[in-house]
This record gives C-alpha cells, structure tokens and sequence, in this order.
C-alpha cells in the first residue's frame, strides 16, 4: 500500500471505532494538482485523503481550534517538531491527539496550477525526514545526509554589511501588505490578542507602510526565536514572496550556538529562552 | 474599420503621458508582477494574463491620510488630504476596470467619499482586452468578460504590431486624442474562452442557507488571514486610526478585513461575527447576496486573484457550485 492508501486506511479505523472525532489530511485542491488541508469527520470523507510531495501545508496549527476533541492528525518530520513544540508550551494535550506520522519524501517546489519536480530549497537542508513524534509510522523512515552547510543562505546574508542588509529588508518588507498569512499559518504564532492586533493602546499603527511593516516582521521573528521550528509554513503563504525564513533561520542559528538547542525534538525539554539557570553566562560580561 | 496605434506609437505615447502624470503599469518586481509607478515606459511588461495584485491600491490605498487636525489660532484647523498628481492607470484587464466599477458603489453613492472621488475623478483608466484567460479566471460567469470595456475610459485589443482602440470617454478621448490614432482594417481577434461558474441565483440560496453547516465546515480549512481582502479588486473594508505628531494629528485609514478576529468586535467586548463560520459566510455573502442586493451589481468579478493567492484553497467558484447544491430551505 502507498501512502495514500495506508493514510486513508488508518484514518477509517480511527473514524469508524470513534477514537477520534475528525482527522485532519490533505485532499486534492481544485487546481487539481496541489494539495490542500482537509478535515475528515467519517469514513466517507476518508476516501479523499492524499499525500504525495504537494502536502505542504503544516496542519499543526489547526489543533489549536480542536483543544477540547480527540483529533487524528497527518504531520510530516517538520510539522511533528510543532507537535512537541505545542505540547511544550501546554497548548494542546497529547492524549487529545492520535498522530500519523508520514516519513516525508521531500516536499516539491509548487505555485497554483503549476506541479513541481524539483525539491524546495528547505527540503533540500532538511537533516530530518522522519517525524520526532507519532502514534503510528507510515512510509519508510528514511536517513539523509546532512548538507555540509546547514546555513548557506544565512551564511551569505551575514556576509553583507548593515547597510546592505537594511537596504535588503526595507526592499522586502516594502512588499509587505499586511495580511498576517504568515502569522495566521505559524502552529507557533498563536497568541489570543497578537500585539499588532493590540488596539487599546495602539502598539503598532494600522498604517501599511515601511515603519509599521518592518516593525510587524521584525517582532514577529523575534517572538519565534527558539521557537520556529523551522516548517516554512510563513515563507510558503506570503503571497508577496518575502524570504521571511531568513529572519527565523538565523535566530535558529544564534540559539543553536548559544543554548545547543533546537526546538520540537522532544516535548519536554524546557526552552532557553523561557528558562532561567543561575549559573548560565553565555558570554555576556558579569 | 477601427481606430488603430501601432505599438511604436504607442511607447511614445505613453512616454508623453508620463510627462507630468503618474503612470502606473504592470511591470516584472522579483518573481511578481504588479501594478507600480513607472519611470522608463521599457519596464512595463506586457506578456502577463493578469497581475498579482490588483491595481485596486491606486484609488483606495492601502494607508492614507484623510485629514489632518492641527491648533491654530487658538481654533481647531482641519486640512484635508488632497490628490496632487493625474494617474493614468495602463495595462488593466476588463475584470479589475469591472471592479472599479463597483468600488465605485459604495464610495461614490451618497454619502460621497471626497478622497476617493478626487482619486477617481484624476485618474484615466486604460485597459488591455484578453485574448487569453487564467485557469481560476471566471470574469464572463460575473457581469463581466475578457472583452467588456466598462470603467474602462480607453480600452486596446492586441492585434499584430499594434492595438485596435476604443476610446469611450470625454477624459479618454482628451487623453489619446483622434491625430494620434490611425485608422485599420483589421478584424477584432477572437476574446478569450474564459470557464464558467454556475453563479445565476446564488444570491437566493445563499440566502437560504444562512444557518447551514456548511459554513462552519468550509471555516475549519480557512486560517483567517486577510490575503483573500486584499488581493481582491473591489473589497473596500477600513479602519481608522489618528496619528499625532508634533502638535499636529493624521487621521489614517488603512485596509482592514471582515476576515480578521477583531474586526467586528464593538465597545463593551461583543463580537456579533465571533466564530471562523460567521467570518466566512459574510465574506462571501457580502460579494454574492449583500452588495448584489443592494448595489445592483455583483462584487465578485471573477479575476480569480483570491482562487490563486489563498494558503488553503478556499476557492470561490467551489463554494458558488457548493451553495447552489444545498436545498432549497426556508428563509
């Protein structure tokens, strides 16, 4: 059986002796060629699960409208890390979820209406392809070679000097329209009151304009620093095509050398930067 | 015979309105094509089926001031906003000249909005017709078609080397006048086959279906950003904001979104569209059964700008089929 198969199968079980109320997948988008998420509440919807190297979306995010029901969940290797990050941060339940984990093949680069055949260019640095957390494993958990540079685009970024990175980010954001697809896709952006959404007393002005637009993406990426788990859901959605992984992929960086950690491999592990020990310096002056 | 200018003609006509105009055309920004202001008439690209986002941002911007408020003389000064510049808005397709038509609706009836008027009344719209249409394009199933010259104050249709025009307005005809254009003999190409929605009545239904499931269950996928508003030639929703600076305050608007949490929540912390579902169903029974209703036209278009923007492919031609198949219940 192929994926596809093994994940309808699966999810009619599940459906059928009622362990969960819904599972949530991929189906075929209306473009036919892309994939889009999918809600199955019985054994009928089940019939259109998909997956194939068009799932792209990271599903995680939906389990926090789902807190109070049982709730069976596709997630690849990148989505399974926001697993372990929600459970981390007492957003959702485990026992609340069954977890069918896809061993991913590596997502295709993909628009609307147009199939891809080459690998995304996270795909392509991915040093893990199998999810961290599941209840049931489907498809071949697969070793890859981590890239000799884990970095490069960021690496290429440190490389320019303040005013060339000003100019980069003030060309980017100048796109920027505002439309919180990135915080609304982020399984990490789930604040009840965002602070751009803050009215009373106004934090960050309504204006879609330069200030107001770097304001927006720069404390956004910093509310994720230790925290992004890396699926590029943000970057995916935008529909200006701002390489807001950049921004999230270097405070991955900086809290990898700092702390030694990445967050979502495990679920309990606490987060540096929400955790305080007296005897941590990490070179700053005494 | 039809009017004609060759596409030579054309440039050097473009160059002159550029002279003291603002003209804005499509034209290639990274991987995007997209509506901006031009300054060398090269840059404006013309092997494009639709931009990716709408030219809607030049009569109603994303952020501007209306008004500013300033202490004088021991008085209150009010100083309102003032469009300086003509525009000339080049390259449009016959769907997004359809969405200023409806644009126009809400912001011109009475009570007038007087920026948007003034925006409006210095703006010249030139369109190109298609003669190719999108997968997600469905302009012909909404009051419109990929040869339909209205909002349009110039309209071109691409023939070899140059284009035939229709001029059909007095401010299209002040802009391009008659000694410009030559005359040609050349038969009108064939309009793109744009696909089809099954929209006639939906207004009806959606009414029907108020209270329906479906709705919640279409607002399970939906992650309640605002792409699809602003992507979207003819949603006018804004918010309001005052910006003091120096003894002198901005009010603001900028775009805002019937899809986003906060946005009908009123003093006193009630929210009437508090839920995902409610969200959506304004959404698309503002475009399909509200404005239709009380407008007379509809206000969706059929560019397909939000089929192809949205994250999670909430398709506006699916849920059209899908309310159209829900029974026929009591209103």
């Amino acid at each position: 059986m192929n994926e596809t198969e093994q994940i309808r199968s699966k999810a009619k079980e599940l459906l059928d002796s009622k362990k969960v109320d819904c599972v949530i997948g991929y189906e075929r988008a209306t473009d036919e060629k892309n994939a889009r998420p999918m809600f199955a509440y019985n054994a009928k919807d089940a019939d259109r699960l998909i997956f194939d190297q068009t799932c792209r979306h990271n599903l995680v995010r939906y389990l926090l409208n789902r807190k109070d029901k049982v709730t069976g969940i596709v997630v690849k290797a990148c989505d399974s890390r926001a697993v372990n990050l929600l459970i981390n941060e007492h957003q959702i339940a485990r026992d609340k979820l069954f977890i069918i984990g896809v061993a991913c093949p590596g997502l295709v680069k993909t628009d609307w209406n147009k199939p891809g055949d080459k690998l995304r260019d996270a795909c392509q640095l991915c040093q893990q392809r199998t999810p961290v957390i599941y209840d049931v494993l489907i498809g071949e958990a697969k070793k890859v070679e981590p890239p000799a540079d884990a970095y490069p685009d960021v690496a290429a970024m440190e490389g320019k000097s303040v005013e060339e990175k000003r100019a980069f980010w003030e060309k980017e954001f100048s796109r920027c329209i505002r439309c919180y697809a990135c915080r609304q896709a982020c399984p990490g952006c789930y604040c009840s009151e965002c602070f751009v959404d803050r009215l009373d007393p106004l934090w960050v002005g309504i204006r879609i304009a330069p200030g107001e637009n770097e304001m927006w993406n720069t404390i956004r990426a910093y509310h994720l620093g230790g925290r992004c788990i890396g699926c590029y859901a943000c970057e995916l959605v935008c529909p200006v095509n701002i390489p807001l992984s950049l921004l999230n992929r270097k405070l991955e960086k900086e809290v990898m050398k700092l702390f030694k950690f990445q967050p979502g491999l495990d679920p309990e592990t606490p987060q540096p930067l929400a955790t305080f020990q007296k005897d941590e310096k990490l070179g700053v002056a005494e | 015979m039809s009017k004609y200018i060759s596409k030579k003609d054309l440039n050097s006509w473009l160059n002159k309105v550029r002279d003291n105009r603002r003209l804005v055309a499509p034209t290639k920004v990274d991987d995007l094509i997209l509506f901006k202001e031009i300054s060398r008439v090269e840059d404006i690209v013309s092997d494009y089926v639709n931009t990716d986002l709408s030219p809607k941002e030049f009569l109603f911007p994303p952020t501007e001031v209306l008004f500013s408020i300033e202490k004088k003389n021991g008085g209150v000064e009010l100083t309102p906003a003032r469009v300086e510049k003509e525009t000339v808005i080049f390259g449009m397709r016959p769907c997004d000249a359809k969405g200023v038509v409806a644009l126009d609706k809400p912001f011109l009836e009475d009570p007038t909005d007087p920026l948007y008027k003034e925006h409006r009344d210095k703006t010249a719209l030139v369109g190109i017709s298609c003669l190719k249409a999108c997968a997600e394009c469905f302009c012909s199933s909404m009051g419109s078609g990929p040869d339909d010259p209205s909002g349009f104050d110039i309209m071109l249709t691409e023939v070899k080397d140059g284009y035939l025009v229709q001029v059909l307005t007095e401010k299209g005809k002040a802009l391009l006048p008659d000694s410009t254009l030559s005359e040609s003999g050349e038969a009108k190409p064939k309009a793109a086959e744009v696909a089809t929605v099954p929209a006639k009545d939906v207004n009806v239904k959606l009414r029907q279906n108020f209270e329906d499931p479906y709705w919640n269950r279409l607002a399970d996928r939906c992650i309640h950003c605002n792409m699809c508003s602003y992507v979207c030639p003819t949603c006018y929703c804004f918010d309001i904001r005052d910006y003091p600076n120096k003894g002198k305050t901005d009010r603001v608007r900028s775009w805002e979104s019937c899809q986003s949490a906060g946005f009908t929540k009123i003093a006193g912390g009630h929210d009437p569209r508090a839920n995902k579902g409610t969200r959506m169903r304004q959404r698309f029974a503002h475009k399909l059964l509200y404005f239709p209703e009380q407008f007379g036209v509809s206000h969706c278009i059929g560019c397909g700008r939000c089929v192809k923007s949205c994250p999670v492919n909430i398709d506006i031609r699916e849920i059209i089929q899908d309310v159209q198949k829900l029974g026929a219940k009591g209103e």
